[in-house]
């Protein structure tokens, strides 16, 4: 199979801190692929070194076959790339559609996508105006990835979309995930293996900056050993 | 209802106490002495705001804390002045700028050159610094022989002092124009052209992440509107010399605007994307430089003005004199144009007191629309909060940068040409000021966009109110002791009220939680 994205043992470097020391990570053509590992382990940075925002210093980042390392990350993300950081990084000082506006990298992109994104997140419809602190961090989430939905992207960083969310919402927020990977490619970030090895198909495990491990997720949870040893949970 | 009142708590207990502050100041001072010092807050209020709203905007999206922000502001006066007291020296420096600037115009097709010629490592080290060395020179070379119209400052006679006051009495000193003796014409243009190219090449090469650049005819519009201007100012240089000499004060005000605001822009352009843009990575470098460029322009302005104050002519749209004036009214105003007009029996300067404060609103609500109606705006916004993430959609933010450092200069030279001639040009201008916005900011809050025009209207308010009652005294209640403030308790005052809103609100009384 194509894979949409290579990362090639890549090593980043934050100051003089040594981050990734060598990861790497296989992302087949629509796919989800879920990032594994504990606390500080180097998934964050792993997303961010893809986009650029952290460049990693040695190591190739390969999206459609063209070689992105070293490019800025706008014209990385211009090329069809969403990013949904964690902690529900939304625009406060914006309403709920300038947020998604902002987006846009043509236009009227948001006129085109916004009937896609209000059936997956009905919510953000009737909270269209109001400023984006005045929504609660479920519909935050909903708002941080309708956000990367906006412009044509093919790939979608998802960066724990379920972190700190009530399960009603974390449900709620999975069926949406599985229906925006119809349209586009998903890396996802994702410290509950619960959700994580409902949604993914494969995953790659990260433990203090490097790839130790991957493969087929209904492989990994079937390895009550491995998923104890690597991620702290069974 | 209820949440309104809470959301907007600070922002009405702000009102309040100002409405609070003024009823007790209105108490002692006679009705129109109060008006004329609430219209003098209002106009100094006007000219922090200009510079404090730059520097917010910088600090908010960009992380520099511009401290080369005062000197801009003296830097927009001094050009500003230039315009309207010695527009030849205008149209003189017109070709050499020209040519400077349109080097670095070309911009894109820069990183496109450097990605086409291979070099070795110890080459690529060296190129750049080379470029710049070999550009400093040719400057070094050609621009003392450039013929430029000038004013003297060692001579009385010549002096800008003496230009300033012929000047605003209407007359003018005869001026000698310059003439190319010392180079010969073609190779000075040329000089500079090259000069400027290899300047702008070698800068461009420190910075050496590959990017996809597309070339268009919107990269060249830039280097062909430059050529032009140089070009006309080149074969037409007496002529527009003398057309401008045949303006009537209002349109060279106008002008002078214009000019010191653009340079103003142009100016925060190009000092953004060559000093400042190497520099985010190393915050306190960037801090310092900042600093130094403050002194070094102070310099300039010194060996170029000299150090004597000067104040810059009044347009006659609001310097008319004679019978009819004061003016009573606005019908008799605007027949008369006088300078000044009768409000309750107090005389109020109209330049000072009236049209700037007019011009601070007209900006106020300008930047106000293009910071919410606007994609840009948006983007603005956005980045204050986190620059990255807007990246990360795949927006330039650099450009972004690039363009609110040039609207936050231009709108400081802005607030220094507006001001100077109602206060005046002097050295030390910029760094009053500076100061004054900075406080405005820290009681404003220091991001916040309405918080930079409250904080500016506060400290205007204060500082007027306090020196009216210096002059008039505060008669202390229920004895016969009247209390009058004296002068070093004007800056005094708003530091102190800086520490106290400071104290109960961190962030200023319209700043945003971190
Ligand atoms: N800005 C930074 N400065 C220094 N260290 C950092 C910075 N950002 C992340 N790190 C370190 O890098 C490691 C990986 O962080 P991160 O990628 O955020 O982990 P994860 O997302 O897997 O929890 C952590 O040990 C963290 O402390
Ligand atoms: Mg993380």
């Amino acid at each position: 199979m194509e894979n949409i994205l290579e990362v090639q043992n890549i090593h980043t470097f934050i100051g003089q801190y040594h981050i990734l020391q060598g990861v790497n990570v296989r992302v087949p053509k629509g796919s989800i692929v879920a990032l594994l590992g504990r606390n500080g382990a180097g998934k964050t940075t792993t997303l961010k070194s893809i986009l650029g925002l952290t460049p990693p210093r040695e190591g190739k980042v390969i999206f459609n076959g063209q070689e992105v390392n070293g490019l800025r990350s706008f014209d990385i993300a211009s090329m069809g790339i969403g990013f949904v950081p964690e902690h529900r990084a939304i625009f406060r000082d914006l309403s709920v559609e300038e947020n998604l506006k902002i987006a846009e990298r043509k236009k009227g992109d948001y006129l085109r996508k916004k009937d896609f994104i209000f059936t997956l997140f009905p919510d953000l419809q009737r909270l269209i105006a109001l400023p984006g602190t005045s929504l609660s961090g479920g519909q935050q989430q909903m708002l941080a990835i309708a956000r990367a939905l906006v412009p044509d992207n093919q790939l979608l960083l998802i960066d724990e979309p379920s972190e700190g969310l009530a399960p009603v919402i974390i449900e709620s927020m999975m069926t949406a995930i599985r229906e925006l990977a119809k349209e586009s490619t998903v890396i996802l970030v994702e410290q509950n293996f619960l959700v994580a090895s409902q949604l993914a198909e494969y995953y790659v495990i990260i433990e203090e900056g490097r790839s130790v491990q991957d493969g087929k997720m209904k492989d990994l949870a079937a390895d009550k050993a491995a998923i104890h040893r690597f991620l702290g949970a069974a | 209802m209820n949440s309104f009142l809470r959301k907007n708590m600070v922002m009405l207990v702000a009102v309040f106490i100002m409405a609070a502050f003024l009823t007790a100041a209105a108490q002692g001072m006679e009705k129109q002495d109060f008006v004329i010092t609430l219209l003098r807050g209002l106009a100094v209020g006007s000219i922090t705001f200009l510079v404090a709203s730059g520097f917010s905007l910088i600090f908010g999206l960009l992380d520099v804390l511009n401290l080369a922000h005062g000197t801009l502001f003296m830097i927009g006066a001094y050009l500003g002045w230039t315009v309207v007291v010695r527009p030849d020296t205008f149209v003189d420096l017109l070709t050499p700028l020209a040519l400077i600037i349109s080097g670095f115009a070309l911009g894109d097709v820069y990183p496109l050159l450097a990605s086409r010629i291979r070099l070795g490592l110890s080459m690529r080290r060296f190129l750049p610094w080379g470029l710049i060395l070999v550009s400093i020179l040719l400057l070094g070379f050609i621009l003392p022989r450039y013929p430029i119209a000038i004013w003297d400052v060692e001579n009385y006679a010549q002096s800008p002092v003496t230009f300033a006051f012929m000047a605003d009495s209407g007359a003018r000193l005869p001026v000698q124009p310059a003439a190319f003796t010392e180079i010969s014409m073609p190779l000075a243009v040329i000089g500079l052209l090259l000069a400027s190219i290899l300047g702008a090449f070698g800068i461009s090469l420190f910075d050496n992440t590959p990017r996809t650049v597309r070339l268009s005819w919107k990269n060249f519009v830039s280097i062909a509107v430059a050529l032009v201007v140089a070009l006309v100012g080149l074969i037409f240089n007496d002529q527009l010399s003398a057309y401008l000499y045949s303006l009537n004060s209002n349109w060279l005000f106008f002008i002078a605007v214009l000019v010191a605001t653009l340079s103003g822009v142009a100016l925060g352009g190009l000092m953004e994307a060559t000093l400042i843009r190497p520099l985010y990575s190393r915050p306190i470098y960037q801090l310092m430089l900042t600093l130094g460029m403050s002194a070094i322009g102070i310099e300039m302005v010194r060996a170029i003005w000299g150090r004597p104050e000067f104040v810059m002519p009044k347009p006659a749209f609001f310097n008319g004199s004679g019978e009819a004036c004061p003016a009573t009214n606005f019908a008799d105003w605007w027949a008369n144009h006088c300078s000044t007009i009768l409000i309750f029996d107090g005389r109020v300067r109209v330049y000072n007191e009236i049209f700037i404060p007019l011009v601070g609103l007209v900006v106020l609500i300008s930047i106000w629309i293009l910071l919410q109606r606007t994609r840009l705006g948006m983007i603005i916004r956005a980045g204050v909060q986190d620059s990255q993430m807007v990246e990360a959609l795949g927006i330039n933010v650099r450009r972004v940068f690039t363009m609110v450092f040039a609207l936050g200069v231009g709108l400081a030279a802005l607030g220094g040409v507006l001001g100077a001639p109602s206060t005046g040009l002097s050295n030390v201008m910029g760094e009053s000021l500076l100061l004054n916005a900075l406080i405005a900011l820290a009681i404003g809050g220091l991001t916040s966009y309405p918080g930079a025009a409250l904080g500016s209207v506060i400290v205007g308010m204060i500082q007027q109110f306090i020196i009216k009652y210096g002059q008039i005294g505060i008669a202390i209640p229920f004895t016969d002791i009247i209390f009058k403030p004296t002068p070093p308790l004007v800056p005094a005052s708003t530091v102190m009220l800086m520490v106290i809103v400071l104290l109960i609100l961190p962030n200023g009384l319209l700043g945003k939680k971190e």
